[in-house]
């Protein structure tokens, strides 16, 4: 009698518990789907009825086909999904293309989050291929080994290496066996969108500036917008005759997650003076962005536009991701997946895939044409961007780098 | 100097209330291994309140006209909120442990396991993201203190102690201080805190003279679940952005370990967290800590590895533990199920 009372009880407690949870999900009973400033999203169900569907936040995360099959699939290094920047980017394109084609698609985390192993990653490249996929795109520089070992498996699966490069056989590089055509990398030139940016703020009129970057120094991606950043705000300041100060550090952001620490630290820089800090990486945006905002300071957003996100970013430096994803994709589906298999396809200005918003920039001095004109430069190449981050510790004309670890 | 007090009290005052939480849990004589789970929690139903009421306009009028007190009126609701959401959290592990009889530390690495996947689960349906954030701006603009507040112009210096407690500060803070001090005398100066504690101590001997042991243990961790709810959203609010991802860097375990730092003792524990956070801080920022105000950071200029200064509130904790341990004591009768029958 007693245990029955006692299994009751817990029932109820359970119960009472999980009610407490809902109700206030079911207060704000808004659709999820609600954080694109644009206020029509209609919400289309991804069917291709409603001719081309624009808005990735209308275009269902969790879809479900009826065997069971999802024909791409996209799966993550490390970092969350819905980033608000490098991965949601990329997954945004996965679902507008499969909207607008009538795809089946579907997302795949490896196992342990930030803490992914290749092993976790190859078991998630395996779950995908079991439920049918025929091509995955796959988001972020740690994919390499896990890529290889899945796409000498399976010659009959395309992988999209996005901010990749292509891959060999085997890793041995004195003898790497062939090139791998089923895999395409796909990089962008970052240090464009980098320079963009930095000579932005700098024009603006920031002379403090700052830059802290995801992935501990080891991606390649984020180097180059860091470098980029470092030249564009140094070509300004030559231009007007001025010195201009950079902070620049990896630390904390070697899994692109938000932390206390990194924001301790952030708080450090803008309370010694910093003006503005470039947040290059995912999540990790956050704590920067609370940082700035206790300090009355600005931030550059990194891969999308992140201006929605905080009224603290300034401007932010784009690669065009979504359109990244949908070239690759439609070379996969179109049948022309030769023209970037096993090959190095490099995006920047001239593809008009990197650049900043200037609709929804809160830059006040430094205007459209002047940014048209520089983009348009770097275009012909009258601008040019050094791309080898290797050199990043030089001495600059105009501009002091401290680096901090 | 300013930036390194302010930083520092940033880091230790939910550590210092957390930690407090497990005292009034332990005290009672349930151990309360559940601290990050219920912070996790607590900080995600405070973030949830602070979402769930700017969706629906409250407080923009406020914003707007530069109500400040009214702002800090709403982050006082959300605490209240979170600390509601923790009590009720903690009741699982009261429920689980007095009423079953069931094992302490089973118990609380449930709730640790199950509060982050709880949480995660609900922000995904909610908000269709991995993070749960304000639904309009960012914390600072809404609840820190601003020296323009005061009638100061931004660039206008409102003296040291202005500078280091007013401006770019969280009244939040204060009020866990004050809480915590509260809290402290209520445990140490009144008849209740007497008989919470008795029954951490004696159990059996405390029921003799009539205390109702199971109704004090219950007491005690719903306090604990309040306090640790609170300090999650605290956490949050100070160092997260407000922003609840079923993640608080650890914060519940660094604060059962600064309970037993503090030897179970409020003021303490109250030291230790201060010790913890300002090596957490100079950790994190030594290279923008100008504490004698001649612009140079020395803890920089000096050159030593920042690995050194990573490792030192961890080395810190083990050379201290290793002088004060053998004084240590727990609560003699904690992690025991209390049986009437049992004498």
């Amino acid at each position: 009698m007693k245990k029955l009372t006692a299994l009751l009880l817990a029932m109820a407690m359970a119960l009472s518990l999980a009610a407490c949870n809902s109700n206030p999900g079911a207060g704000s009973s808004e659709p999820p789907a609600n954080n694109s400033q644009s206020g029509e999203g209609i919400p289309v169900g991804g069917n291709e009825s409603a001719g081309p569907v624009t808005d990735p936040n209308a275009v269902d995360d969790n879809p479900s086909t009826a065997d069971g099959k999802y024909e791409i699939a996209m799966i993550t290094d490390v970092g969350d999904l819905k980033d608000k920047s490098f991965n949601e980017g990329t997954w945004n394109g996965v679902k507008l293309y499969a909207a607008n084609n009538g795809k089946t698609y579907k997302y795949y985390r490896p196992a342990n989050g930030n803490e992914a192993t290749d092993d976790d990653r190859y078991n998630a490249y395996v779950a995908a291929i079991e439920a049918g996929a025929k091509v995955i795109v796959a988001p972020g520089f740690l994919q390499a080994t896990a890529m290889r070992k899945a796409a000498v498996e399976h010659p009959e699966v395309n992988f999209v290496f996005i901010d990749g490069f292509p891959l060999t056989e085997r890793a041995d590089e004195s003898d790497p066996g062939d090139v791998l055509t089923n895999v395409a990398g796909i990089a962008f030139q970052e240090e464009q969108c980098g320079y963009l940016a930095g000579y932005a703020v700098v024009k603006e009129g920031f002379t403090k500036l700052g830059f802290s970057g995801g992935g501990g120094g080891d991606n390649p991606a984020c180097c180059r917008y860091g470098y980029g950043y470092v030249q564009g705000a140094n070509a300004a300041a030559a231009e007007m005759g001025i010195n201009v100060e950079m902070r620049y550090s990896w630390a904390y952001g070697s899994n692109f997650s938000a932390s206390p620490d990194l924001q301790s630290m952030m708080q450090g820089w803008y309370s010694s003076g910093t003006e503005i800090v470039f947040a290059c990486g995912g999540s990790m945006f956050n704590s920067i962005s609370a940082a700035a905002a206790a300090n009355d300071g600005c931030v550059v957003g990194v891969d999308v536009d992140q201006s929605t996100q905080s009224d603290t970013v300034v401007t932010s430096a784009m690669k065009g991701l979504e359109q990244s994803v949908t070239f690759s994709l439609d070379k996969q589906f179109t049948g022309s997946w030769a023209d970037i298999g096993g090959a190095a396809t490099s995006l920047g200005a001239k593809d008009d895939a990197v650049g900043l918003p200037t609709a929804t920039w809160s830059l006040t001095k430094f205007t459209v044409e002047e940014y048209e004109k520089l983009l348009a430069g770097i275009k012909d190449g009258s601008v040019s961007v050094d791309a080898d981050y290797a050199n990043l510790e030089q001495s600059y004309s105009n501009l002091t780098l401290s680096v901090e670890d | 100097m300013t930036f390194l007090i302010r930083q520092t009290l940033i880091y230790a005052v939910p550590l210092m209330l957390v930690a407090l939480a497990g005292v009034f849990a332990e005290r009672s004589g349930i151990i309360n291994l559940a601290l990050e789970g219920i912070m996790i929690f607590g900080a995600f139903m405070g973030v949830l309140f602070v979402n769930a009421v700017q969706e629906a306009g409250g407080f923009a009028g406020a914003k707007a006209d530069g109500n400040w007190l009214a702002l800090q009126g709403f982050a006082l609701l959300a605490m209240l909120a979170a600390a509601a959401a923790g009590a009720a959290f903690s009741l699982l592990l009261s429920f689980a442990s007095v009423n079953l009889r069931a094992d302490q530390t089973i118990g609380g690495t449930a709730l640790n396991l199950m509060a982050p996947a709880l949480v995660l689960f609900l922000i995904r349906i909610i908000a269709n993201q991995n993070v749960l954030n304000m639904a309009k701006g960012d914390a600072a603009p809404w609840f820190m203190l601003r020296k323009t507040y005061f009638g100061y112009g931004r660039t206008d210096s409102m003296g040291f102690w202005g500078e280091t407690f007013v401006n770019q500060t969280y009244p939040a803070t204060y009020v866990c201080i004050l809480l915590f001090i509260v809290l402290s005398v209520i445990l140490y100066k009144t008849r209740f805190g007497l008989r919470l504690r008795s029954c951490g101590e004696n159990p059996q001997a405390a029921d003799s003279l009539g205390i109702n042991v199971y109704k004090m243990r219950y007491a005690g961790t719903t306090i604990s679940g309040a306090l640790a709810g609170m300090g999650g959203f605290v956490y949050a609010l100070t160092t997260a952005n407000c922003s609840a991802n079923g993640d608080v860097a650890g914060f519940g375990f660094l604060a059962l370990a600064v309970m037993i730092f503090g030897n179970w003792k409020p003021l303490n524990i109250a030291g230790a967290a201060l010790l913890f956070g300002l090596f957490k801080c100079v950790a994190a920022s030594y290279t923008s800590i100008d504490i004698n105000g001649d612009g140079i950071c020395m803890l920089e200029a000096i050159g030593v590895s920042a690995h050194v200064y990573r490792m030192m509130p961890y080395v810190i904790t083990l050379v201290v533990l290793a002088f004060t341990s053998k004084k240590s004591r727990a609560p003699k009768a904690e992690g025991i199920p209390y049986d009437k029958g049992q004498r």
